[in-house]
């Protein structure tokens, strides 16, 4: 993990693209469909406008992220969120990281548990039920061909039934993906300073 | 497009069984990542990035993340693909690499599997002046990504079959 996790509390940070994001004036038919479903209200500019290069795939990773990040019942989605921050602490997105720790206290109200996992990562101290998905999370995240069935046991142990344990898998997979998208087509970066106009 | 669903197929879960089931109350997720499977490995138009190729980057990474069934998966593909096996060699053997585009993209499927965070704009820049265009850098970007969710939700579906 070279890069600093800066902001990772605060949500706040932008996305500067190392590919040329689409000229939507010169944009095909099926990247103009393509652009409509988007991911999260919050993803739109830049960085789908990079996706939309291979707007086939953009297509199907799109309504993919919202049935795994929103699907109703199953995990609550405050817990799918957190398996997206343990993906992204190992993974070393501090975008991904940052967007989903907000996201995750502002379903909660608990600012406490992401001020652990921003101090101590994925070995944070959280309680039984929670520490039971960070871990699994994060190992999930490090080294899938290591898991075996006995992960399985503190999850249960802590009565995340199996479909829910699939939700969780959904979701720490799901960053796998898209942390390695947001990390290696652009980089995080301050937000332009709006006080002080160049 | 095939009618096997490639995840129950790669996780043996046969039509009907308790954790085919279970997938099924998920619909969403079902269907777009069959379709992503379908898009990114038989894409209408692959922006210059081969099937073949596709099918060689994909066996690099289940080597990578040591997943017997993925490679057989992708060894099968990349086989029907590459009847000469010239691209297999490539990415399983210990051959010398081939050419500068070929070299780069696996240079970046290592890059991206192992160390995400590490990545940095001379990584893209390289690709580009290897030839790639910018829908195939998407495009294997894309594809380097979903085989890595793909062995984690695979992983996930074998602890839960395992410990039932």
């Amino acid at each position: 993990m070279s890069k600093p996790m800066r902001d990772f509390i605060h949500g706040e940070l932008e996305w500067r693209p190392w590919v040329a994001p689409l000229d939507l004036n010169a944009a095909t038919e099926a990247q103009l469909v393509a652009l409509k479903v988007t991911p999260s209200n919050r993803a739109v500019g830049a960085y789908s406008l990079v996706l939309a290069h291979d707007p086939e795939a953009l297509s199907e990773r799109s309504p993919l992220y919202n049935g795994i990040m929103f699907g109703a019942k199953g995990l609550p989605r405050a817990d799918r969120e957190l398996g997206a921050v343990a993906a992204s602490r190992v993974n070393g997105c501090a975008y991904c990281a940052s967007v989903h720790a907000l996201r995750f206290t502002q379903l909660t109200k608990e600012p406490e548990v992401m001020e652990r996992i921003q101090a101590d990562g994925v070995d944070a101290a959280l309680d039984p039920r929670r520490k039971a998905i960070l871990d699994y999370s994060a190992k999930l995240s490090r080294d899938p061909a290591s898991v075996e069935p006995a992960d399985a046991a503190p999850l249960h142990a802590q009565g995340l039934t199996d479909l829910e344990i699939l939700d969780l898998t959904h979701a720490v997979a799901m960053f796998a993906w898209a942390n390695r998208l947001m990390q290696t087509l652009g980089e995080p970066a301050a937000p332009a300073a709006k006080d002080n106009p160049p | 497009m095939s009618d096997v669903d490639v995840m129950d197929y790669l996780a043996g879960l046969p039509p009907g069984s308790t954790l085919a089931a279970l997938r099924r109350e998920r619909p969403d997720v079902v269907k777009h990542l069959q379709g992503s499977d379908d898009v990114i490995f038989s894409p209408q138009d692959d922006g210059g990035l081969t099937p073949a190729e596709r099918a060689a980057a994909a066996l690099r990474i289940a080597e990578l993340l040591r997943d017997d069934a993925l490679k057989a998966h992708y060894r099968a593909r990349l086989a029907a693909l590459d009847p000469s096996g010239a691209l297999a060699k490539t990415v399983e053997g210990k051959a010398t690499m081939t050419e500068p585009r070929w070299d780069a993209v696996l240079a970046h499927v290592d890059l991206v599997t192992r160390g995400p965070g590490s990545a940095e704009r001379k990584d893209i820049d390289n690709l580009l002046a290897a030839g790639l265009s910018s829908h195939a850098v998407v495009s294997l970007s894309q594809l380097i990504a979903y085989v890595n969710f793909q062995s984690r939700v695979l992983a996930g579906l074998r602890m839960l079959k395992g410990a039932a």
